[in-house]
C-alpha cells in the first residue's frame, strides 16, 4: 500500500536545453514521509506533479504500489494533493469541498457523510462547513484542503508547500500538526518545500534538489552531519555552514589544512579521506558549521586559534550569532548570548576540529563521501 | 477612524458631482422613451418640446395593437419569433462561447495562436462586411426560413469568446487540477467548476447577446422569405421606418419604442444585479 518508485524519470520542457528533472531514480517506501527540497526552479514541483500525473513523463518509470502508471490519469492514481494556494473551489460550502472527491467516486451519501463529518472533527472545523472558502482564514481554508485530501483515504498524500502561505507562528503550528497527522495515519506522504526547516523537522527521509538533479537523499540528521556536497552543506542549516578555501598539506605524516590565516592541524580521522586524493596540490573547501565555531575573548595562539574582526552580531534570543572576519575569510559563529561581542572587537576564533566537512574544490562533492577523485 | 474615512475631500465632491451629472444625462433617452409612449397625438407635436408627459394615456399602445391585429401575420406571432430566437441565440452562444474559451484559456494545442489570432480579427468586421458571407452561407445550408437561419449567424460571438478566455484564464490551474485529482471528469470540470465561475462574464456576455438579438433584423429581413418566421424587431422597425414621414403613425411608433427597450431593460437589471453579486462573494482575487 503506497510505495512509490521512480525510474530514471527525466521531464524534458519543450525549448528548453536542459531537462527541468534528471534521472530521478528513488524508491519511497510504504508509509514514509519524504520531503523534496530545493531552491525554486530545481524541479522538485514538476516531480510532484509528475507523480500526481498532472505532468506527463518524458521519459522513466513511475510505479505507484508496483503498478506502472505512467499513463494512468490523476483520479485512477489514488493520491489526493494539497496545493500551495489550497485551491479550494470557491462556488462549492466547506462541505461540499471536503465532499466531492468522494461524490464523484459514488461514495454512498451516508458514507460521505460519516466521513466528512470524521475529517472536519479531527481538523476542527465542523463549525464551518456551511461556509464558503472565501469566508475562511488562511489557516482555516489550509484545514479544509487537508481535510479534503484526507477524507478521501488515498494511498499516498501530496503536498506541493502548502504551509507557505501561512505566517509564521500559524505555520509552526500547522506544520507539528501535520507530522502528527502523518503519523496516525501511516499513509506514504511526499511533500515539496523551499524551506529548510521544513524539511528538516518533518521528513523521515529528505531529498534535496538542484537543478533537476538529485543532490542528496538522506534522513534529516544525516544530511545535517554528512552533506553529500558543497549545496547541500550549504542549502541545510541556517545560518548556513561557513566556507574557507585552503590547501592540504601533508607534513611529517600528519595532514595540515592552511590558508593565508588558518595552519590547522587535523585530527588523524580525516587522514582516510585525503589519502585518496593524488593530486600533488590539494585544494579543498573546508566546511565548519556556526555551532563549531569557537570564540573565545583574549589573545590568538596563531595555531589553534586565531584573530578575528567582529563586524556584526545578531542576537535571536536564545542564541546569538557573530559575522566575524579572519583576513579576507568570513566567518559565522553561534554563541552564547550572555557572552556579548561587539563590533570591532578582536576574539580568538577556533574550530571544533570533530566536525570539519571537506569538499573538493572542482566537484564540490564531499571527501566524506568518498570516491571523488580516482 | 470612521470619522476619518467620512471625511469629504474636495475631489470626491467634485468627481460624485461630475458622474451624478453625467449619470442624469445618460439617463435622458430612457426617461424620455418612457414619456413618450404615454404622451397622447397633442402632446407628441408640441413646440418646443417637452421631455416629461403632462397626460399620459394608454391610447397609443391600442392603437398599436390595433394596428397589429389587422395586419396578415398576428403581432403575438412577431413576438413569439423573437422570443424563440433570443432565447436559442442566449442558450447557443453561451454553450459555444464558454466552451471555446475555456479550451482556449486552459489547454494547449496546435494552431491555437491561429485560432486566437481568427477571432480577434473577426472582431474588427462590420456586420454588414459579413451580410454577403451570411447569406450565401445560410442559402448554401438550407436554412433559410427557419428558426437555424436566425441562430446559426449569431453562434460566432467573437466578442463573448473574448470575453470568457479573459475570464477563465484567471482561474486557477490548481482548481481545475485538483478537481482532476479528485475524480471529476472533463466535463464535470467544466459544468461544476468553469461555467459557475464565470457565471459574471456568461452575465454579461448574456446582457450583450441578449441586446444584439433582440434588436436585430438582418436575419429576417435576408434570410427569411415568409413573414411568418420574422420577429418582433423586424415588425417595429418596418412599422416606425414606415411612418418616418407620416403624423399619423408617430404614437404607434412611440408605443413600439418603449415595447422594444422594455424587456432590454428587464434583462440588464436581472443579469446586472447578478454580476455584481458574485462579483462579490464569489472569493476569487
Amino acid at each position: 500500500m503506497g510505495s512509490i518508485k521512480f525510474n530514471h524519470v527525466y521531464k524534458n520542457y519543450r525549448g528548453e536545453s536542459r531537462p527541468a528533472v534528471n534521472d530521478f531514480h528513488l524508491t519511497i517506501e510504504e508509509g514514509e514521509f519524504l520531503v523534496l527540497v530545493g531552491p525554486s526552479g530545481c524541479g522538485k514541483s514538476t516531480t510532484l506533479r509528475m507523480l500526481a500525473g498532472l505532468e506527463e513523463i518524458s521519459s522513466g518509470e513511475l510505479y505507484i504500489d508496483d503498478k506502472f502508471v505512467n499513463y494512468v490519469s490523476p483520479k485512477d492514481r489514488d493520491i489526493a494533493m494539497v496545493f500551495q494556494n489550497y485551491a479550494l473551489y470557491p462556488n462549492l460550502s466547506v462541505y461540499e469541498n471536503i465532499a466531492l472527491g468522494l461524490k464523484l467516486r459514488k461514495t454512498a451519501k451516508f458514507d460521505i457523510e460519516l466521513r466528512v463529518n470524521r475529517v472536519a472533527k479531527v481538523l476542527e472545523i465542523s463549525h464551518l462547513l456551511d461556509r464558503k472558502p472565501s469566508q475562511l482564514s488562511g489557516g482555516q481554508k489550509q484545514r479544509v484542503a487537508l481535510g479534503r485530501a484526507i477524507a478521501r483515504e488515498p494511498q499516498v498524500f501530496l503536498m506541493d508547500e502548502p504551509l507557505s502561505n501561512l505566517d509564521a507562528k500559524l505555520r509552526a503550528q500547522t506544520r507539528a500538526e501535520l507530522i502528527k497527522l502523518q503519523a496516525d495515519l501511516k499513509r506514504t506522504t511526499v511533500y515539496v518545500t523551499h524551506d529548510q526547516v521544513e524539511a528538516m523537522t518533518m521528513g523521515t527521509r529528505i531529498v534535496v534538489m538542484k537543478d533537476g538533479v538529485i543532490q542528496q537523499v538522506a534522513a534529516p540528521r544525516e544530511l545535517y552531519d554528512k552533506p553529500a556536497n558543497l549545496f547541500v552543506a550549504g542549502f541545510i542549516g541556517s545560518p548556513q555552514m561557513n566556507f574557507i578555501e585552503g590547501v592540504v598539506t601533508l607534513e611529517e605524516g600528519r595532514y595540515y589544512f592552511t590558508n593565508k590565516r588558518l595552519k590547522l592541524l587535523l585530527p588523524r580521522e580525516y587522514d582516510v579521506q585525503f589519502e585518496r586524493l593524488t593530486r600533488s596540490v590539494r585544494n579543498v573547501i573546508m566546511g565548519v558549521r556556526p555551532e563549531h565555531v569557537l570564540l573565545k575573548p583574549g589573545e590568538a595562539d596563531g595555531e589553534e586559534y586565531v584573530a578575528g574582526v567582529v563586524q556584526m552580531t545578531e542576537v535571536t534570543g536564545a542564541d546569538s550569532y557573530v559575522y566575524a572576519a579572519i583576513g579576507d575569510y568570513k566567518v559565522i559563529a553561534r554563541t552564547e548570548p550572555e557572552i556579548s561581542y561587539r563590533k570591532d572587537d578582536v576574539p580568538a576564533i577556533g574550530f571544533n576540529k570533530g566536525k570539519l566537512h571537506f569538499f573538493d574544490v572542482t566537484t564540490g562533492e564531499s571527501l566524506a563521501a568518498g570516491g571523488t577523485e580516482a | 477612524m470612521i470619522r476619518k474615512l467620512r471625511r469629504v475631500t474636495p475631489f470626491q465632491v467634485v468627481l460624485v458631482t461630475a458622474f451624478t451629472a453625467l449619470a442624469a444625462f445618460m439617463s435622458i433617452p430612457i426617461i424620455f422613451i418612457l414619456n413618450h409612449a404615454f404622451k397622447p397625438q397633442s402632446e407628441l407635436f408640441l413646440f418646443p418640446p417637452r421631455i416629461f408627459v403632462q397626460d399620459p394615456s394608454f391610447r397609443n399602445f391600442e392603437i398599436l395593437l390595433l394596428h397589429a391585429s389587422n395586419a396578415a401575420v398576428p403581432f403575438t406571432r412577431y413576438l413569439f419569433n423573437s422570443i424563440v430566437v433570443v432565447g436559442l441565440t442566449l442558450v447557443g452562444v453561451i454553450v459555444v462561447s464558454t466552451m471555446a474559451a475555456y479550451v482556449i484559456a486552459k489547454y494547449r494545442f496546435h494552431f491555437k495562436g491561429l485560432i486566437m489570432g481568427m477571432i480577434t480579427l473577426s472582431l474588427m468586421f462590420a456586420p454588414e462586411t459579413v451580410s454577403i458571407p451570411r447569406y450565401l452561407i445560410i442559402s448554401g445550408l438550407h436554412i433559410n426560413d427557419t428558426y437555424f437561419g436566425h441562430i446559426l449567424p449569431a453562434l460566432a460571438s467573437p466578442v463573448a469568446v473574448f470575453m470568457l478566455i479573459g475570464f477563465i484564464s484567471q482561474i486557477p490551474n490548481e482548481l481545475l487540477e485538483a478537481a482532476k485529482i479528485d475524480g471529476a471528469s472533463q466535463l464535470g470540470i467544466f459544468t461544476k467548476m468553469v461555467l459557475p465561475l464565470s457565471i459574471p462574464a456568461i452575465a454579461t456576455i448574456s446582457i450583450l447577446t441578449f441586446q444584439g438579438a433582440w434588436g436585430d433584423v438582418e436575419p429576417s429581413t435576408l434570410f427569411m422569405q415568409s413573414e411568418t418566421m420574422r420577429t418582433l424587431a423586424f415588425y417595429v422597425n418596418s412599422l416606425i421606418s414606415g411612418l418616418q414621414n407620416s403624423v399619423a403613425g408617430q404614437n404607434m411608433a412611440a408605443a413600439a419604442g418603449l415595447l422594444m427597450f422594455i424587456p432590454n431593460l428587464i434583462i440588464f437589471l436581472l443579469f446586472q444585479k447578478r454580476v455584481m453579486e458574485t462579483m462579490v462573494h464569489s472569493g476569487i482575487k
